[in-house]
């Protein structure tokens, strides 16, 4: 709240994470859609980040982006037509699932979509208990993993001839995006040694664009970002490089991505998990991905499926 | 559906058309009208109910002899299927009473008989994300327009018979996380705003208006660092950098994104030309990334309404770790020691400190706790910084620590006091402040997602001290710090308060009653039932030869937001929107006045 919130809130609202212990009354009003009402209405509305390249995001109009191609497969599968519910992200990912699943957000209430993209798929986080030992995103199914994330870091081959270590950024400026979690990350690493050369820029193209015109030597975002960032721009081959870097003490190294949709909607939620079983399997979400100049990684879970189907009787 | 512009019931057109024919019999708000506010009880032209703020009225005819025998006079529904928070201040000029309801609405009402003559509705944008609830905290009156921020931080400005836009001024850009929920202040003939923004990437500032066309006049960012500006011609001129210069108190290039929104707005003190505003909280919240004082966050500021230049500040809780903001009301009073007058102001922090300032030089005179426990500090040094107990600011994240491992803070970053404002007996010399008794448990998390991103995060919760209450409303003596008598309520109190010369404090309570408290012993002498949670401001006006209260009904705003323990206590309460308004009949108060 402040906070912000702090606001809020109040604040404006605070920035610290929050959650909402109570259910508001406009889940009444909430209409949930189950696969028989989708299929009869015809469309399938998906919700995915809006101006989240390469993930989401649109170009003169017409909707681009991984999740976006994904979102196109899942609706054919159905023999639906796609509708977007492009969302803004709220605080925290508990508070996207509400405004996106559960509940809709309170300017908009009752707008839900059937399903979400880019939702984590972890254990640990799908099961988590609030303080007084609820559930708290119970009203959520999170699922079918279909991408690994980590963070990434880049750097321009003219100015640097590697990253050795992280210590290198307290005499070379880095880009990042501000208020995500290589800022928080990089102001505080090396006890704060860092964060005299950590620039801060709206996106994670325009940390890029500052290296590229020389402003910063690296820039750190999510993989995914980075690639595609690197892919789209008009340099000299070998200019900017990836670089293998640990990132001590910044929590998940590497996490997993997948859907979610209303807890009472298993039966859809396993018609999705199809697609994107399909997808991966036939070699069809790589080339989703290679489009936009991302490499693929096949989730652990589908691994060890092929494996267990690969053996021998 | 949002529905557009203003509304005009057919049957009511007529009554708006002698209304504004006869307009031209009545004077519009005039400078004068705000200045002499607090001593013309027949109209309410501020948010505050005069310039300071004290929101203390000279009316005496509704008294603690008589206030049993106020009664209902009508009851005005803000319509819509979105009612909740209803946080609006009345404003009453000339028989007609103007409100905010949530989501960015304004109306006008008739005064007399409760009926709706005209109604405004914000165009929003599509996908709006407003940092801080769908509140709004009232309107400013100008001549014949009725002035207020939205939450797509635009000023608005209406025309006071019709509801017609005569103007609109876009102060922020809501994509970047901006709004404005705050009353706008108008100070010699200009029109003074804050902003609120919860994000990090906002930096505060205040800026001044011409209120009849919604041309910038200057504009002051409130962290260090950043240039201000005065507008002359259209044109923005340089008028020095808050703070002198950039990175004193802020490391690295943090001051570029400092936050400290002034998002509550403020008053003004003529005495000293100076308005009184407050900041909110350092961003981001981790503190250990900002070493420093980081200033003028969680600070009081006194700024020259003339061209925006910071006079001096006072800034109550320095490095913010706990969410506390500084933009609690800073309000002016005087009184006698040692046979001389002293220019004080006064604040009750969200940390839990009531601070007594110099007005005249930001000095601190005293500061005393003013919540039964504080656990974050030991107290106050004799410049009124706080002596922090370290092991309470809440840990760095990225230094693990696991979870279950928790630091609890009281106050809760919901505050000792949060934005409803306290008000101020000129007869008492008493304070009497609205609080709450919560404090938070605050703990590192392992597993943390944000748009699709893991992190080491924080979680918390609010935690209330006592099993039986979480509001009190405190008198409280500023001169000594002792607190005078209190009444404890259950839930926690979020609306403002008003004293009378009458002898009267009168408050709201989210369980729905209008309270009127004996103001020298506390004891209830008056309670209504409003139907939703009172978490607005009540008001009090002359009309007719009678005496009025006017307060706004509809629950909501921050609290049920937060949820933790405190929501179990306020979930079945209704939302909704009503304004009520009050009426001690003419025979009452005679026989009050025999009595006497």
């Amino acid at each position: 709240m402040g906070r912000t919130f702090r606001h809020v809130l109040g604040r404006c609202l605070s920035p610290l994470v929050i959650w909402l212990a109570v259910v508001g009354s406009a889940q009444a009003l909430t209409e949930v859609r189950d696969q028989e009402q989708i299929l009869a209405a015809g469309t399938l509305r998906v919700a995915v980040y809006r101006d989240f390249p390469p993930y989401s995001f649109t170009v003169e109009g017409e909707p681009r982006g991984v999740d976006v191609a994904i979102a196109r497969e899942l609706a054919a599968d159905l023999g639906v037509e796609l509708r977007l519910h492009w969302l803004a992200p709220d605080e925290t990912l508990g508070d996207d699932l509400r405004n996106a699943i559960w509940k809709g957000h309170y300017l908009r209430p009752g707008q839900i979509a059937d399903v979400m993209m880019r939702v984590p798929y972890d254990r640990d986080y799908a099961f988590r208990m609030n303080a007084l030992g609820e559930v708290e995103n119970e009203l959520v199914h999170m699922f079918a993993p279909y991408q690994v994330e980590r963070w990434q870091l880049a750097y321009d081959a003219e100015r640097l001839d590697g990253v050795a270590s992280l210590a290198l950024f307290q005499h070379h400026p880095i880009g990042v995006q501000i208020d995500q979690i290589p800022d928080f990350y990089l102001s505080s690493a090396f006890r704060g040694r860092l964060n005299a050369q950590t620039h801060r820029y709206r996106t994670p193209r325009q940390a890029f664009q500052a290296m590229h015109d020389g402003e910063v030597a690296a820039m750190m975002a999510m993989r995914a970002q980075v690639e595609w960032l690197l892919g789209e721009a008009d340099a000299p081959d070998g200019r900017y490089r990836l670089a293998d870097e640990a990132f001590p003490q910044l929590g998940k190294r590497q996490w997993q991505l997948g859907l979610a949709v209303h807890e009472v909607n298993r039966s859809l939620a396993y018609a999705l998990e199809d697609t994107i079983m399909r997808l991966i399997r036939s070699g069809e979400m790589a080339r989703l991905y290679a489009a936009y100049h991302l490499g693929y990684e096949v989730p652990a879970m589908y691994r060890s499926l092929r494996a267990a189907e690969d053996a021998p009787p | 559906m949002i529905r557009l512009g203003t509304r005009t019931p057919f049957a009511l057109t007529t009554l708006v058309a002698s209304l504004v024919m006869a307009g031209a019999a009545q004077a519009a708000v005039t400078d004068d009208d705000i200045a002499n506010d607090q001593a013309t009880p027949d109209d309410v032209v501020t948010n505050g109910m005069g310039w300071r703020g004290q929101r203390f009225s000279p009316l005496e005819t509704l008294n603690s002899d008589n206030v049993e025998r106020l009664q209902p006079a009508w009851a005005f529904s803000l319509g819509g299927e979105k009612q909740r928070g209803q946080e609006s201040q009345p404003m009453v000029k000339d028989g007609v009473m103007y409100i905010t309801g949530s989501y960015s609405r304004v109306y006008a009402v008739d005064a007399r008989t409760g009926e709706e003559l005209w109604q405004y509705e914000a165009r929003l944008p599509q996908g709006i994300m407003p940092c801080c609830d769908v509140i709004n905290r009232g309107v400013a009156l100008y001549e014949d327009l009725v002035i207020f921020g939205t939450l797509d931080a635009r000023l608005v400005a209406l025309n006071k018979d019709t509801g017609k836009v005569v103007w609109r001024q876009k102060v922020a850009e809501y994509e970047e996380g901006y709004s404005i929920s705050a009353a706008p202040l108008i100070v010699k003939g200009k029109l003074i705003t804050g902003v609120a923004g919860g994000e990090f990437g906002v930096v505060g500032r205040i800026s001044a208006y011409d209120p009849t066309n919604g041309e910038p006049l200057w504009t002051r960012p409130t962290v260090e660092g950043h240039m201000g500006y005065v507008y002359e011609d259209g044109e923005a001129i340089e008028n020095g950098i808050t703070g002198g210069e950039a990175g004193k108190t802020w490391p690295g290039e943090m001051w570029k994104n400092g936050g400290a929104a002034p998002w509550l707005g403020g008053f003004y003190d003529p005495e000293i030309d100076k308005l009184l505003i407050g900041t909110g909280n350092p961003a981001p919240w981790n503190s250990h990334l900002r070493p420093g004082d980081n200033l003028y966050s969680s600070s009081r500021l006194a700024i020259d309404p003339d061209d925006g230049s910071i006079s001096w500040h006072f800034q109550t809780t320095p490095h913010d770790g706990w969410d506390f903001d500084g933009v609690n009301e800073l309000i002016s009073f005087d009184y006698e020691e040692g046979g001389e007058v002293v220019k004080a102001a006064a604040t009750a922090d969200r940390n839990g400190f009531f601070y007594v300032l110099d007005r005249t030089d930001g000095d601190f005179i005293r500061g005393f706790p003013f919540v039964d426990e504080i656990t974050w500090a030991s107290g106050l040094d004799d410049n009124g910084r706080p002596l922090y107990n370290d092991e309470r600011r809440p840990g760095d994240p990225r230094e693990g620590g696991g979870e279950g491992e928790s630091v609890f803070v009281a106050p809760s970053f919901l505050g000792g006091k949060n934005w409803m404002p306290m008000a101020y007996s000129q007869d008492t010399g008493y304070f009497y402040v609205p609080s709450n008794e919560w404090g938070m448990d605050i703990w590192n998390e392992e597993v943390a997602y944000k748009q699709g991103a893991a992190y080491l995060g924080a979680g918390f919760t609010i935690k209330p001290l006592n099993e039986d209450y979480v509001g009190v409303l405190r008198a409280i003596d500023p001169r000594t710090g002792e607190t005078v008598w209190r009444y404890n309520n259950y839930a926690p109190l979020w609306g403002g308060v008003m004293a009378t010369a009458g002898n009267l404090v009168f408050t709201g309570n989210p369980e729905g009653y209008l309270m009127a408290f004996d103001a020298r012993s506390g004891e209830k002498l008056y309670e209504f039932n409003t139907g939703s949670g009172i978490v607005g401001t009540p008001i009090t006006w002359e009309m007719d030869g009678e005496q009025y209260v006017s307060v706004m009904s509809g629950w909501g705003g921050a609290v049920p937001l937060w949820g933790g323990e405190i929501g179990k206590r306020v979930k079945d309460f209704n939302q909704g929107a009503m304004l009520w308004t009050f009426r001690l009949p003419g025979q009452a108060a005679s026989e009050g006045l025999v009595s006497r």
